[in-house]
């Protein structure tokens, strides 16, 4: 178990406060999303528009984007161990494979907790609920609902970045 | 534009507009002209066979509400919105009704686009940071 913490605590993603008069694209808040800066994103999104629209959000906010843009190229870049994403944003209504099944899987062969995957959905309100508890059980860390907003997407992940290091 | 955008969504893609990528907006409102058009023609021919495979217009309209939702095209969004409810209710006719509507605002909120583009064009990259009526 101790050595599995190690492991994670080489992984986590160090949290930096930029300097107030360091050039950042986000104007509005220059200190609370800096620390996304570097983050190494796989965003998996089979929709041409919403995938260019959120890469762009991510880029924004300092993440280095690898755009994918269905189940099975997600797993094929996600796969090797060697692998560096630290985070997974994932399409749940994807063409090809259901994006429960590509998170069970990154699960199995990775590691329980590692990379942190957020799910994107455009469910309503009213499935939400059930939608979260069903994500907490396959082993996601987080939801972002779409259309997708950068505060939004800055606020979950930040959210999920900053409970995965308290755990370790 | 008033009605047809939800102002939030769209001047995030003027906000992701940048010296790096200076065209942003008109290339992502160009992807949606592309996969638009192409749910509208895929819808219409599934409306055309019968029986109707409603999973699929509710698959097609389900892709044609995300991008729609993504540039914030609200009233096109809604009008997908009603269409999915016909859909699961099964009820064709509403469905080829409620289409006819998704059709008209699009053509609208395409042809609000396009003027948008041709000021912005005329005006000169100094003028496009301020949005237009």
């Amino acid at each position: 178990m101790g050595l599995i913490l190690r492991f994670q605590l080489r992984q986590s993603i160090s949290l930096t406060i930029s300097e107030p008069g360091e050039s950042t694209s986000s104007e509005h808040h220059p200190n609370s999303n800096s620390f996304l800066r570097g983050l190494q994103v796989a965003l998996v999104e089979s929709d041409d528009l919403n995938r260019s629209v959120t890469r762009r959000l991510l880029e924004k906010l300092g993440c280095s984007v690898t755009p994918l843009s269905s189940g099975y190229e997600c797993l094929s870049a996600i796969g090797p161990a060697t692998s560096s994403f630290q985070v997974v944003l994932l399409d749940l209504q994807l063409p090809d494979l259901d994006g429960f099944e590509v998170a069970a899987r990154i699960r199995k062969f990775r590691s329980r907790s590692w990379p942190l995957i957020l799910a994107m959905t455009s469910s309503s309100a009213a499935e939400e609920d059930d939608l979260w508890e069903k994500c907490m059980q396959m082993g996601l860390n987080g939801v972002i609902r779409k259309p997708i907003l950068l505060q939004g997407i800055a606020n979950e992940l930040r959210r999920v970045v900053l409970q995965a290091n308290r755990v370790v | 534009f008033q009605g047809y955008l939800d102002h939030e969504q769209f001047n995030q893609l003027e906000e992701l507009q940048d010296d790096a990528n200076p065209n942003f907006v008109e290339e992502v409102v160009t992807l949606y002209y592309r996969d638009s058009a192409r749910l509208v023609h895929s819808i219409e021919q599934a409306l055309e066979k019968s029986p109707i495979d409603f999973n699929k217009l509710d698959s097609y309209m389900h892709q044609f509400r995300g991008s729609s939702s993504s540039i914030g095209a609200k009233k096109v969004k809604a009008e997908c919105s009603l269409f999915r409810e016909y859909c699961r209710a099964g009820n064709g006719e509403g469905c080829m009704r409620t289409f006819q509507q998704v059709k008209k605002e699009y053509t609208a909120l395409r042809k609000k686009l396009e003027t948008f583009f041709q000021l912005a064009r005329q005006a000169g990259p100094v003028d496009r940071a301020r949005r237009p009526k």
